[in-house]
């Protein structure tokens, strides 16, 4: 059976004018599962929950299946690292090296061998005090010291914020390889839809303080696809809606073809045709056009890939 | 180590058996040769773009084919292929392709004749070149 590194049952919480919940959600142990939403969705909340930076006025959080209350014990909190979305002020005067020397009485499994590889790949400036950092240099010291924790849940609010396009592969790579050898589970927030394609396991979907739901990335393949056809007239293009009642954006193009978008394509491609109506061409919907699709409450019909048929 | 699998994202077959069905074929095919060390599931998923739960799958069932065998704490390794398999996924991948070509045909409405014609001058043409 697989275990749960974290579970949120009907978590609630007031943030300034809205609410946020309630949410239920089970990250499995061992994963990489993308938290995806627009500004303001409640991410950072959820993460904040998950730190006890912040707690719910209702509901339960569970880390690795037990529930802590008011405040989980020392042991647990050393297993956990967290990259925030601002870095923590107090650290401003210390450069990497002594940030370093005071994180490490907080976590027994610090690997400073590991953390001094990680800032030599990252090329963060040696001797240079935190706050006078660029953001992105400060990002990839973020980075090494929650990895040099040797975390078994890591938490990443929009990690690859401020990098450039070298540290970012640096990080997927770091990430990887982590994974591969500890197994860790990983929590990420991230705007950066290449970021979910290349790193993600499962994605959660958030939306105005919701949860919109949970899906494992590949099942989302092929789940929508955009199809353009030739259609007679505009009755040859209402019987055809009417046989594909969840397709949607029906659109005469200038060139006198149709469009439109629509799940489960392949299944009904024969239908289609059928009527009469001839498909030119299709192709199926990025990841981000279907997690669009999804926060507009088209939610996906998960492709069951379990078998091929 | 990079696996020459290729995704098509416009088809209607599913990812996890598109992979499965590439990968089994480089295996029998003598494209990955026996003992080579597959790449870690999480690699293999991040080189992909998909997820370690359809790598796991996919090295799963071609374990369970015999293509495949694990070794606790060093990986996932090419096994030893049998002679009766090669010939046999010969066969099939030749018999896959002349469907897709007839598939092709029917779709431009060409003659059963016409087509066995087109197919005869095929090979006519190519295995004299290889002469």
């Amino acid at each position: 059976m697989v275990q749960q590194a974290i579970e949120l049952r009907n978590v609630s919480k007031k943030r300034r004018n809205r609410m946020i919940g309630p949410l239920n959600l089970n990250l499995p142990q061992g994963y990489i599962t993308a938290l995806v939403g627009q500004n303001g969705s409640g991410k950072s909340t959820l993460l904040h929950m998950l730190m006890q930076l912040s707690f719910p006025e209702v509901g339960e959080i569970r880390w690795f299946e037990e529930a802590h209350g008011k405040e989980m014990p020392l042991s647990l909190r050393q297993t956990i690292a967290h990259v925030p979305e601002n870095s923590q002020s107090e650290e401003n005067l210390w450069t990497a090296e002594e940030a370093a020397e005071f994180r490490r009485q907080w976590y027994p499994a610090w690997d400073q061998k590991y953390f001094e590889e990680l800032l030599g790949k990252f090329e963060v400036p040696q001797g240079a005090r935190l706050g006078k950092m660029s953001k992105g240099e400060r990002r990839k010291f973020e980075i090494a010291a929650a990895l040099a924790a040797r975390p078994k849940l890591l938490l990443l609010d929009e990690p690859s914020s401020g990098l450039d396009p070298f540290a970012w592969k640096i990080l997927i790579e770091a990430l990887r390889k982590y994974m591969d050898e500890t197994n860790a589970t990983v929590l990420i927030c991230t705007h950066i839809i290449e970021e979910v394609r290349r790193l993600a396991d499962y994605i959660v979907l958030m939306h105005h303080g919701q949860l919109l739901g949970m899906a494992e990335k590949d099942s989302l393949f092929g789940s929508w696809n955009e199809v353009w056809v030739n259609a007679a007239d505009e009755e040859e293009l209402q019987e055809l809606a009417a046989e594909l009642p969840d397709a949607l954006n029906f659109t005469w193009e200038p060139s006198g073809m149709v469009s439109f978008i629509t799940q489960k394509f392949h299944q009904n491609e024969k239908r289609i045709q059928q009527l009469g109506v001839k498909v030119i061409k299709s192709r199926a919907l990025e990841l981000d056009e279907i997690l669009s699709l999804w926060t507009q409450g088209h939610h996906p019909i998960l492709i069951d890939q379990k078998r091929g048929d | 180590m990079w696996i020459p699998i290729q995704i098509n994202e416009n088809s209607a077959e599913p990812l996890y058996h598109q992979i499965e069905t590439q990968l089994r074929s480089l295996i029998i095919s003598g494209g990955i040769t026996e003992g080579t060390l597959l790449p870690s599931i999480r690699e293999f998923a991040g080189d992909l773009k998909c997820s370690v739960i359809t790598v796991r799958r996919v090295y799963q069932d071609l374990e369970n084919e015999g293509l495949l065998r694990t070794r606790q704490g060093t990986g996932t390794f090419v096994s030893h292929v049998g002679e009766g398999a090669m010939e046999e996924y010969k066969l099939e991948a030749v018999i896959k392709a002349l469907e897709s070509a007839v598939d092709v045909g029917l779709s431009v409405q060409c003659s059963a004749e016409e087509l066995t014609r087109i197919f005869t001058d095929i090979v006519k043409s190519k295995y004299n070149k290889q002469g």
